[in-house]
């Protein structure tokens, strides 16, 4: 037997019988599913969570949102990811019988928002003070200028940076078969479990991940140069 | 119009405004002068309120200003701010910049608000400039801008924070000619600047400032002629 014939029996052993590739499709689409969720969790959490760390105000309720979203974000930079992802499943729902895509969705979610709410506190707080000057100037009220004139500002200097976290989150989902989530890096195992064989597994699921973060960057890089043409700083 | 009452500003341990005491009537055109560093723009920047006064009172019409309970946004649509770095909108198109205060505040319809501004364009010699972006445009045009944008509010009052300072010298004229032109429709307004040409031809009153204190003030040809205090003297013979 030559080298391109257990190669491809490989191949056919791990990738085509008994479907193997649909196990591989259906982990894909948990990982993107995880992924989904956890970008529009970490994105709203994470916006909230930047407009209460920039907020000047003193009342009250705010002063102590503001006090919270410190803590908040202090916690989760400080501790692996991965461990959070356990604490929230086996701690946080432990009692509680839910989808496991839902519970890394949200624990990958948390994860995000914090690291989401310094990249978008940064990229507000890069705008010339004196944007927000005129606008207040003319009489826009503080969340009047936030929306028109900062934040459409904000959100090219922002993009990057988000873009990035976003990849990141794609490829961190590769945990979450750890709490016995089907995902992607899961279905491989699978594989593995029933072909004894490491390698095909692996190596397709490295590719798949490549490409999806290959699409998603490509997606990236258009989206910033479209939002780029509206105004030639 | 503006009654100021012993008005003072710390920047931390710094003082800045000292106790400035100024009443600005309807149609004056009130000029400040004066040393950088001397409190002139921290000064009119407290009239808007863009900086929160430390101590003493600012009356707009009567009604005390800087105290809780007041709608600051409502108090800074009476008053038009032009910045020396003209902070138009850079992802707004001309047109945009102009209308988006009155649409947003007032309401005003999308036509009646694109009416308005190229009126105003008109008033400013712009008007075929309405689609273009602020880079596109020079720095006196960005100005002419500025200007177009506060007025859009139908202020009334208009402040102006060394409006020429950040230009081309033969950009100048353009932004002060469209400032006379102001003037000469009796809007109130208050000038800091160090253009004395301008201050001698527009301003009915100029007020010299050092130090956090209004030193002396007069009409402007009393002012440049005849000075009285020493370090209004000392100041004007080191930009005349």
């Amino acid at each position: 037997m030559n080298f391109w014939q257990s190669l491809y029996d490989g191949f056919h052993t791990n990738i085509i019988v008994s479907d193997r590739w649909f196990l591989l499709l259906k982990g894909l689409g948990i990982t993107l599913e995880i992924s989904l969720f956890a970008v529009i969790i970490g994105v709203v959490l994470g916006v909230i969570l930047a407009l209460a760390k920039i907020s000047k105000s003193r009342n009250f309720i705010i002063v102590f949102f503001r006090w919270i979203s410190n803590v908040f974000i202090d916690v989760i930079r400080g501790t692996p990811s991965f461990v959070q992802l356990l604490i929230i499943n086996f701690v946080v729902f432990a009692s509680v019988d839910i989808d496991k895509t839902i519970v890394a969705s949200i624990a990958f979610g948390l994860n995000s928002a914090a690291y989401i709410a310094e990249i978008i506190r940064a990229g507000i707080q890069s705008i010339n003070k004196g944007q927000t000057e005129a606008g207040r100037s003319l009489g826009l009220s503080e969340g009047l200028t936030m929306r028109y004139i900062i934040l459409p500002q904000a959100i090219k200097n922002i993009l990057p940076a988000l873009g990035n976290e976003f990849i990141v989150l794609v490829k961190e989902t590769s945990v979450a078969g750890y709490i016995g989530a089907y995902e992607l890096t899961k279905a491989s195992q699978i594989i593995t479990s029933r072909t004894y064989n490491s390698f095909w597994p692996l190596f397709a699921i490295a590719v798949i991940y490549f490409v999806v973060v290959k699409l998603l960057s490509v997606a990236l890089a258009a989206l910033e140069n479209k939002l780029g043409k509206s105004d030639a700083r | 119009m503006i009654k100021v009452d012993n008005l003072h500003k710390d920047f931390g341990n710094l003082k800045v405004l000292k106790g400035v005491s100024e009443e600005i009537k309807k149609g004056e055109k009130v000029v400040i002068i004066g040393p950088s560093g001397s409190g002139k723009s921290t000064f009119l920047r407290c009239l808007n309120l863009l900086e929160e006064p430390t101590g003493g009172t600012i009356e707009l019409n009567g009604e005390i200003i800087n105290q809780k309970g007041v709608d600051i946004n409502k108090v800074r649509q009476k008053m038009g701010m032009v910045f020396q770095q003209f902070n138009l909108f850079p992802h707004l198109s001309i047109m945009e910049n102009i209308t988006l205060a009155p649409m947003k505040i007032k309401k005003m319809s999308k036509q009646d608000a694109d009416e308005l501004a190229i009126k105003l364009l008109k008033k400013v010699g712009l008007e075929d400039k309405a689609d273009s972006y602020p880079s596109q445009l020079s720095g006196g045009q960005q100005q002419r801008i500025a200007i177009a944008r506060a007025l859009a509010m139908e202020p009334e009052i208009m402040l102006f924070d060394e409006p020429t300072s950040a230009l081309d010298p033969e950009m100048v004229g353009e932004v002060l000619d469209v400032m006379k032109d102001l003037a000469n429709q009796g809007m109130t307004m208050v000038i800091v600047t160090h253009e004395m040409g301008f201050a001698k031809e527009v301003g009915s009153r100029v007020l010299f400032m050092d130090d956090g204190v209004v030193v002396e003030q007069a009409t402007p040809s009393e002012l440049f002629s005849n000075p009285k205090n020493e370090r209004t003297k000392a100041f004007l013979n080191s930009v005349l």
